[in-house]
């Protein structure tokens, strides 16, 4: 032990309580839903009793309790901004949350464990959006989230090709020498293949990326790293060793922002979901009517919704203030079941 | 040098090895790599390879691991260092040599340089020879200050041996009595080695002498010897070089050097009928 470790952990330590802030802040803005007042002289009064009592040793009562009036001021002031919640699944630093901030960097983002809760909590009221990935380049359709799109009366209002560049990520006091096992997502993993092997690296499943990263952070396992994002490596405090580990460069996903607000602008590419009839051709009409009107399709997917029964997404390029495209949704409607037109957006491609 | 199978010409005498790394073809073109001893910042490393870019080098040099005499001199910022190179190189386009100093660093080297140095004090480290020998990136292994041209072309033997059909030699200077240069260049060595080997052959002349104004004659004699190309310490601001800093080349001399290498090129390849 010397004044240089003492000082690293301490910058870990200090990295800990700026994110364990951040955390409490939002679960702050999360209350906001569910009070029709900010002030609540009870509450502030039972988290000053609670903290105070507790504190032993070192932290003395005034002390924190002044720490806290400051905590408590800081999240009123937060409280009466009007901010927008962007809900994300995974932990902080997941993509999810990359592409929240490449799509509106004003809103904040809040991890949801599960894609359901995303759609839950946007359809609640809890969020005003929620960014669900759809497909990914390497990995295909993200098929929970698609089937939750099938039942969902959510709109789309956005959308953002992300390309996915894996970082190699390190606690700062590790050896790059001495490291051997790397957590991450299995698909993360599959994707740096190469990149572990090159380097004699043991590749070890998590169930998330940015998860793998914070893990590290709290853990502190000894010869190990992880793959995630960039963000992560800010987030936890960690070293990036590496980045763009990724065998191949062409890896990208597409995520959707949701809201239960309507679209206001009129965007350049639209969505629709619908389902066809047991017929010979009924979704040969349906492609026919877009060819006819020369409208361009740029993805076609189908979802198994009940047993033998399909639901069709498709996307084109369109705008809703287009005759052509009002024309032909309208001849859609018609030949189909359980249409419906999940938003036009604005898409945003990263170079 | 009856136990060299792999580095000695054998039949054609014409075949001779040639190594691309980026737009040059080391062993075809004179190739050019600049830059500084050690990586110090990236501000230093990135000015100096603006420079060294700007006045026409083919390759960006720079230690992040650094062999020092004394343990108690800058041993170079190691990974960082790395990867301040891989903004250099995004910067300014230049592939990047860098020297690798342990066994376990050969892999993480890889991801980064396009060329790895073995240094003058790890000629003999066979560990290391062998490790560099198992990758794909070419390898610049520097003579060793106290060796023979038949032990040196035997380490490039370790590597060939191994898997790796691209090395490069090159001359930085050997150990003798006379003190005024920090080492004597052999320039005789590069036509030796011509002679019995297809390898490609590079001279050091900043380490070769040591002396700030011996560097450009002795760049133009090694032109004029026949070497494939020359590696120059050059720092953007040399006072301030935390290493080697009486052999660091200031950018406008460094460019004044580029010049006269270009004419003397032009003349190089009149008195050899090249056309």
């Amino acid at each position: 032990m010397n004044l240089e470790t003492i000082r690293k952990n301490i910058d870990q330590l200090d990295s800990e309580i700026l994110k364990l802030l951040k955390d409490r802040m939002e679960q702050v803005l999360l209350t906001k839903k569910f009070k029709s007042q900010i002030d609540d002289n009870e509450r502030e009064k039972e988290v000053l009793e609670r903290i105070t009592k507790n504190s032993t040793g070192l932290i003395n009562a005034d002390f924190i309790e002044k720490i806290y009036i400051e905590i408590i001021k800081e999240s009123k002031n937060l409280q009466q901004k009007d901010w927008q919640l962007i809900a994300f699944q995974g932990e902080h630093g997941a993509y999810g949350e990359v592409a929240s901030r490449i799509w509106n960097s004003a809103f904040v983002p809040i991890p949801c464990r599960e894609f359901a809760w995303v759609f839950d909590g946007v359809q609640n009221g809890l969020y005003d959006y929620g960014i669900v990935p759809v497909e990914n380049t390497l990995g295909g359709v993200v098929g929970q989230v698609n089937e939750l799109l099938i039942n969902t009366d959510l709109n789309f209002v956005g959308a953002v090709e992300l390309p996915i560049h894996l970082c190699l990520l390190a606690l700062p006091e590790t050896d790059h020498r001495e490291i051997h096992s790397v957590y991450s997502h299995p698909q993360a993993l599959a994707q740096c293949r190469h990149f572990l092997a090159r380097n004699k690296l043991d590749p070890v499943q998590y169930h998330d990326t940015a998860g793998a990263a914070k893990m590290l952070t709290e853990k502190r396992p000894k010869a190990s790293a992880a793959i995630a994002s960039k963000l992560s490596a800010e987030l936890y405090n960690l070293e990036i060793l590496k980045e763009n580990i990724e065998d191949l460069d062409r890896n990208l996903t597409r995520f959707i922002v949701i809201s239960k607000e309507e679209n206001k602008e009129a965007g350049d590419k639209c969505s629709i979901i619908f389902s066809t009839e047991h017929k010979a051709g009924t979704l040969f009409r349906v492609l026919e009517v877009f060819a006819k009107k020369n409208i361009n399709l740029t993805r076609i997917e189908s979802i198994p919704d009940e047993p033998g029964e399909y639901a069709f997404f498709l996307d084109f390029i369109g705008s809703r203030n287009d005759e052509k495209v009002v024309k032909a949704l309208e001849k859609v409607k018609e030949i189909t079941r359980k249409f419906r037109l999940m938003g036009c957006y604005k898409e945003r491609k990263i170079a | 040098m009856t136990n060299l199978k792999l580095a000695a010409l054998n039949g054609d005498k014409q075949r001779r090895t040639v190594i691309a790394v980026g737009h040059v073809k080391i062993g075809m073109d004179f190739v050019v790599i600049a830059g500084p001893c050690s990586v110090e910042s990236e501000e230093q490393t990135i000015r100096t390879a603006q420079k060294v870019k700007a006045a026409g080098a083919n390759m960006l040099r720079g230690g992040a691991f650094k062999p020092r005499t004394s343990p108690y001199d800058f041993q170079g910022l190691g990974l960082k260092g790395l990867k301040i190179l891989e903004k250099a190189k995004k910067e300014t386009g230049l592939p990047v040599v860098t020297e690798v100093t342990d066994p376990r660093d050969v892999s993480w080297v890889c991801e980064y340089a396009d060329v790895l140095q073995i240094g003058t004090r790890n000629m003999q480290n066979f560990s290391l020879l062998k490790e560099v020998g198992k990758v794909e990136k070419p390898v610049l292994l520097k003579r060793g200050m106290y060796s023979t041209l038949k032990e040196w072309l035997n380490c490039a033997e370790y590597i060939l041996a191994e898997g790796n059909p691209n090395v490069i030699l090159c001359e930085r200077g050997i150990r003798t009595f006379e003190t005024y240069t920090r080492n004597t260049l052999d320039l005789s060595i590069v036509p030796s080695v011509k002679e019995i080997s297809h390898l490609p052959i590079i001279v050091d002349p900043s380490h070769g002498t040591g002396r700030l104004s011996i560097i450009e004659p002795m760049s133009l004699a090694a032109m004029a010897a026949g070497a494939d190309g020359i590696i120059i310490e050059v720092h953007y601001n040399p006072s301030e070089a935390m290493c080697d800093k009486d052999q660091a080349m200031p950018p406008e001399m460094f460019a004044s050097l580029m010049r006269r290498l270009q004419a003397l090129r032009i003349h190089m390849n009149d008195v050899n009928g090249i056309h």
